[in-house]
């Protein structure tokens, strides 16, 4: 590995990892924002009627999509449990211990929940077995 | 590790032409990384320009970029780097004067907007203040009162290099020591500094960057966040609650 690419890795896998949490937050947030307009795009299908919708709904059941699915799941996660985390901090709570919040709560409890559901996704609706 | 690579930055008056410079140190026992700026001033080029005074972590003059994080170069040790290869280079965020020089100016011009000095209008009270050791901010100023102005959690903060009006972490911490203190009485004033929308704790985005950075350790972070929940109660700093061993903030 570059020397720069380890300087990186050892700068922010323990002592800057507020900031990694910080940078993480962010993108995932974007990333849900883009869902948030693919859903309302989806959900607007129905006022075209019954047909339109069905036909939208027939391109999610497809396993590329199925794979976005479980994507999501890991940002909606991600997102949600680091959220937790930094509410706790403004309200003064696990302030010493943000480091271990993030990677032991954040990421994780959040990777066992993501396995939860990611897993049967992909046995059952990508896989089909 | 008898030799190590250093890869320092080098510039000329007033930070112009920048460019790296590589050095062979020969390491001894103990060696930080002033010893080897100073090797490398004395032996190999002594026009290298760098910064230091007290030498022993206490007067904040030696920080620098090194391996790409904020320390102070006199408490750096190489044999604690562990790493072949040391990138020493500026603060990020500050104006390069030249090679591994910085000016703080901007670190002290927001430094200077929290009214630093200790305010008191009854100062010539003969009343000893009492400060309760186990009070709010008899516990506070013990951790957070050791700051040295050195600049490293300026430099390190994410918020400051995008946004110039921001306070800093220093500014802040000193401004919560003060407005924690039961002696002083420039609340207004500093209240409305740290309230600020565009540059006051309201920037923080808890990156807990500055406390990574801090030689002395000062959960900064911690301050802000203090002041942040302390603004959400009225009357809180105006009160002075903290002569009293009460709840916290």
């Amino acid at each position: 590995m570059k020397n720069s690419a380890r300087l990186l890795v050892r700068k922010y896998s323990w002592q800057y990892s507020g900031m990694l949490a910080w940078l993480i937050q962010r993108v995932s947030g974007l990333l849900l924002l883009f869902y948030l307009f693919l859903h309302v795009l989806t959900i607007n299908k129905l006022s075209q009627g019954p047909t339109a919708f069905d036909q939208a709904m027939s391109l999610f059941q497809r396993p590329a999509f199925k794979l976005l699915e479980i994507a999501l799941l890991g940002t909606v996660v991600l997102h949600a449990l680091n959220g937790i985390r930094i509410t706790l901090i403004d309200l003064g709570v696990g302030h010493e211990k943000q480091r271990q919040l993030f990677w032991l709560l954040a990421l994780g409890i959040g990777g066992l929940i993501f396995l939860a559901g990611a897993i049967p996704i992909f046995l059952f609706s990508i896989l089909r077995i | 590790m008898n030799s190590v690579f250093f890869k320092v930055s080098r510039s000329a008056p007033g930070g112009a032409s920048k460019h790296v410079q590589s050095f062979r140190v020969a390491i001894q026992e103990r060696m930080t990384v002033l010893d080897a700026l100073f090797a490398i001033q004395r032996e190999q080029d002594p026009s290298l320009a760098f910064r230091y005074s007290c030498r022993v972590a206490m007067c904040g003059t030696c920080a620098m970029y090194i391996n790409r994080i904020p320390r102070l170069a006199c408490k750096t040790g190489i044999e604690n780097l562990a790493s072949e290869t040391i990138t020493v280079e500026p603060l990020p965020h500050l104006p390069v004067l030249k090679d591994l020089i910085v000016s703080l100016e901007p670190f002290f011009a927001q430094w200077k907007r929290v009214r630093p000095a200790f305010h008191f209008s009854g100062r010539n009270s003969q009343e000893l203040a009492r400060i309760p050791p186990a009070s709010e901010f008899g516990r506070q100023a013990r951790e957070k009162r050791d700051c040295i102005t050195c600049g490293a959690c300026f430099s390190a903060c994410g918020v400051t290099g995008t946004n110039r009006r921001y306070l800093g972490p220093a500014a802040i911490n000193k401004a919560y020591l003060r407005l924690m203190d039961p002696r002083d009485d420039a609340v207004e004033e500093r209240l409305r500094v740290v309230n600020d929308e565009l540059g006051g704790i309201w920037r923080c985005h808890t990156q807990f960057n500055c406390v990574a950075a801090c030689p002395k350790g000062i959960d900064l972070t911690d301050s802000i966040a203090r002041v942040k929940r302390a603004m959400l109660r009225p009357g809180r700093f105006r009160e002075k609650l903290s002569e009293t061993s009460g709840p916290e903030v």
